[in-house]
């Protein structure tokens, strides 16, 4: 039976503290140079900030952490990629990226509604000698591809040799732990099965304050949030857009608006 | 037929035309592109048997557990240790980079004598100059361990020894004042605590041992409405911990410890504790316009904190009304308060205290680089990081993340004793030395870092008390030799001794204090090292999630 890999993010238990953007970033090979910009750097998972748009001591915020949604029901980056090196993988539901037939014209990331896709401006480029602290898992992408997150797909590939080595079909879920997941202090990002109604994970995804971003256009992402709080669920239809300055460029300006709920 | 000019060009015209209908210049379009984007000086990732190891980190105090991928003697991952009896896998954020940091453009590659470049022979020659004209300060940024002791008996032998007071130990300064128990005897006991009232403190945003509270609160307090353990926030802005509290109090900037003594106040009027204090000075309604809070809400506030016992005030500072506050609520030397975790911890001269006379002065790159000691002396300084200036004559090239054996005392803010050992994992990519090799290089009547450490395992085995902690534990008691401890220690185990046992802390209070606390320690007190993984200082700067410190290139 082909597995539904999808991620429940309990925004109530999310510090802010960007542990998991930094392990995202050193796991996949995101080149420390040159330093960016919000609109051309690379974050993979990027934790954007919310607030309840009050002032004083009625002011709330929360922290939402922005990933690929591995979106399932006419998947947009896949529909509008003239080189199909987007795809969504039956047997997984990953949303997977091919730099080798990207040609770079960046329709993906126009079409993408959830800003999660990323483009490779430059040549990737580490320090002197800091190349030998990459990931040998992972290789580096081209200048002119597109990127994005793939649910650290090389950890699936490592989870099923180790289950053919032990002459075993499934995978055992404690192999494939993608690294945002495995970084988070407070086990706020949680990482299953959607497809298995015994995985914990999918009983959270259907639990009453769980919501998807963006819902009512229907690409059925399989990244799912949840919160107690009325004003960040509503957030939802915003797209979790964050009201941080730095990212007021990338946000039309009729979602900035939602965002003060 | 005759091929007019005419012809040639119309012929010439449409096949320029086709060509474009055909794939060839796609094709070639492609090609060019995957050529030119594929050069071979693109770095590719190291090859190499990988390995993965457990270990500590060492850069900061607070020692938390590492499970460290290698590929061909190269650091290529950092991962949380999940079976660390204290973290249990959390670190802060830039430990997931930490592997970065020994390549970062900002490495000390060469010894530096006032801003040119020397030797070590050079600098060995000048230091034991030094010591033969006069005394040597040696002062260490994390002691207590096994460098430290080589660093003290050489600072004991030829001048003074002397360590910098971190943060942490700064904080509890006032409860060592009024009990006399050495601050780096004293821990929090967050685990047993059900109310935390935090003043300014970043409970939540690498406090103490970073994931310590954070897994802590995750389990007990966040998203629940009657939460188990109560986190109440007190701060001027809404910060990271604030945001995630059970309650938030704005006050007005630098008012918290003067609400510490209106709560004070409050507790002992209403009599809603049973301990007998000194009443502080000032009125719940003086209290109250200083901080900004109405009368009502202190008094709100102050039934609030002793609604779930046991109740612990944190502060960020010293100031000595929010420590007085932890007296009234019997917070001090009690479970879920400030306990007293060992009593084998020394005291030992402030780092800061003025410098009478010295010839040389010796930092340990376990100094924060914005310490500069004030003196005339010639001053040693090793680092692996360059911080930007410095009054330092010679700039010693210390070992970086993981490339030398080091042990994990205790940290601070913790509520038990713990010993983890980090040994060198990867290799230094140019010559280094630590700043205790250094020392006992020029007086080799010393003993080494690495004899120390075998020599506390065996005291550790020998007093069979805790237990080792990895993914299962085992108590010491059950070890057949020593050397069993240290490899299992030198294998990512952590020596776990047992919980305090709740000794009272006797803090004679005649008088409630006078505010005279420092301003407010900045959040990032923990991280030591002056600069931040390249790639942490890009996301940072490129989320804008984080102010951005420290330096790419």
């Amino acid at each position: 039976m082909s597995a539904r890999y999808g991620m429940v993010i309990d925004l109530d238990r999310c510090t802010g503290c960007g542990s998991c953007m930094v392990a995202c970033a050193a796991e996949n090979n995101v080149p420390a140079l040159p330093q960016a910009t919000a609109r051309t750097g690379i974050t993979p998972m990027l934790v954007r900030k919310a607030s309840n748009g009050k002032e004083g001591n009625l002011r709330r915020e929360a922290f939402i952490p922005i990933l690929c949604m591995h979106c399932e029901h006419e998947t947009p980056c896949v529909h509008v990629c003239p080189q199909q090196a987007v795809e969504l993988d039956a047997a997984t539901g990953i949303v997977m990226q091919m730099p080798q037939r990207c040609l770079g014209c960046r329709y993906c990331m126009t079409a993408c509604p959830y800003h999660a896709r990323y483009f490779n401006w430059w040549d990737p480029a580490w320090s002197a000698g800091m190349e030998k602290s990459l990931n040998p898992g992972v290789a580096t992408r081209m200048r002119g591809v597109v990127e994005k997150c793939n649910f650290c797909h090389v950890r699936f590939h490592a989870a099923k040799e180790k289950a053919a080595a032990a002459g075993r079909r499934e995978i055992d879920p404690a192999d494939y732990i993608p690294a945002c997941v495995e970084a988070c202090p407070t086990g706020a990002i949680r990482f299953g099965n959607l497809s298995d109604p015994n995985d914990p994970v999918t009983q959270d995804a259907r639990s009453a304050n769980a919501f998807r971003l963006l819902a009512r256009i229907g690409t059925e992402p399989k990244v799912y949030y949840k919160s107690n709080e009325e004003w960040v669920r509503r957030l939802a239809e915003s797209g979790g857009q964050s009201d941080s300055p730095t990212h007021t460029t990338r946000i039309p300006a009729q979602q900035a608006e939602e965002l003060h709920v | 037929m005759k091929v007019s000019r005419r012809d040639l060009l119309a012929w010439s015209a449409g096949a320029a035309a086709a060509l474009v209908a055909t794939p060839v210049p796609w094709k070639l379009l492609d090609d060019t592109s995957i050529w030119s984007q594929n050069w071979k000086w693109i770095p590719q990732p190291s090859r190499g048997p990988m390995e993965v190891k457990h270990s500590a980190c060492t850069l900061c105090p607070s020692g938390c557990g590492l499970r460290v991928r290698t590929a061909g003697g190269y650091l290529v991952g950092v991962a949380g240790l999940a079976s660390h009896p204290v973290t249990g896998g959390a670190l802060c954020p830039l430990a997931f980079a930490a592997h970065q940091l020994n390549w970062h453009p900002e490495r000390l590659r060469t010894v530096r004598h006032r801003g040119v470049e020397s030797s070590w022979d050079d600098a060995r020659a000048a230091f034991v100059k030094a010591c033969g004209e006069g005394p040597v300060i040696v002062i260490d940024g994390y002691p207590g361990r096994a460098a430290s002791v080589v660093m003290e008996a050489f600072g004991n032998k030829r001048g003074e020894y002397r360590a910098f007071q971190g943060t942490e130990w700064k904080v509890l300064a006032p409860y060592t004042r009024w009990s006399g128990v050495p601050a780096s005897d004293l821990g929090y006991d967050l685990e047993n605590a059900r109310t935390i009232v935090s003043f300014g403190a970043p409970l939540l945003d690498g406090w103490g041992i970073p994931g310590r509270f954070t897994r802590l609160w995750a389990k007990r307090s966040a998203g629940q409405n009657e939460p188990e353990l109560r986190l109440i926030q007190i701060e001027d802005s809404l910060s990271r911990t604030a945001t995630r509290a059970w309650r938030w109090i704005a006050v007005r900037p630098g008012t918290e410890s003067a609400l510490a003594s209106g709560i004070a106040r409050v507790l002992l009027e209403e009599k809603l504790v049973s301990t007998q204090a000194p009443l502080p000075d000032a009125t719940v309604s003086e209290v109250a316009l200083r901080t900004g809070l109405d009368i009502s809400t202190i008094r709100e506030l102050a039934r609030m904190i002793v609604a779930q016992q046991p109740a612990m005030a944190i502060s960020n500072n010293n100031a000595p009304s929010i420590a007085a506050l932890n007296v009234v609520l019997g917070a001090v030397g009690e479970r879920g308060g400030i306990v007293r975790r060992s009593r084998a911890a020394k005291s030992y001269q402030d780092a800061e205290a003025p410098i009478s006379s010295a010839r040389a002065v010796v930092l340990d790159a376990s100094v924060p680089w914005s310490f500069i000691p004030k003196t005339d002396a010639e001053v040693f300084r090793f680092a692996a990081w360059n911080g930007g200036p410095t009054k330092a004559d010679w700039l010693l090239p210390a070992p970086g993340f993981l490339e030398e054996l080091s042990d994990v005392p205790t940290a601070p803010t913790a509520s038990v004793e713990t010993y983890a050992v980090a040994p060198a994992i990867t290799q230094a990519p140019h010559t280094t030395r630590s700043c205790a090799a250094f020392l006992a290089s020029a007086d080799p009547s010393l003993t080494s870092a690495e004899k120390v450490i075998h020599k506390r395992c065996a005291d550790l085995y020998r007093a069979r008390v805790g237990a080792l902690h990895s993914h299962q534990q085992v108590p010491v008691a059950r070890l057949e030799t020593d050397s069993q401890l240290e490899e299992q220690l030198w294998n990512g185990s952590v020596w776990v001794g047992e919980p305090a046992s709740g000794e009272s802390i006797l803090c004679a209070l005649k008088k409630w204090p006078a505010d005279d606390a420092d301003s407010p320690v900045d959040s990032h007190q923990s991280w030591s090292v002056p600069v931040m993984p390249a790639l942490a200082t890009k996301l940072y700067q490129e989320s804008g999630l984080r102010e951005s410190q420290g330096r790419i290139a």
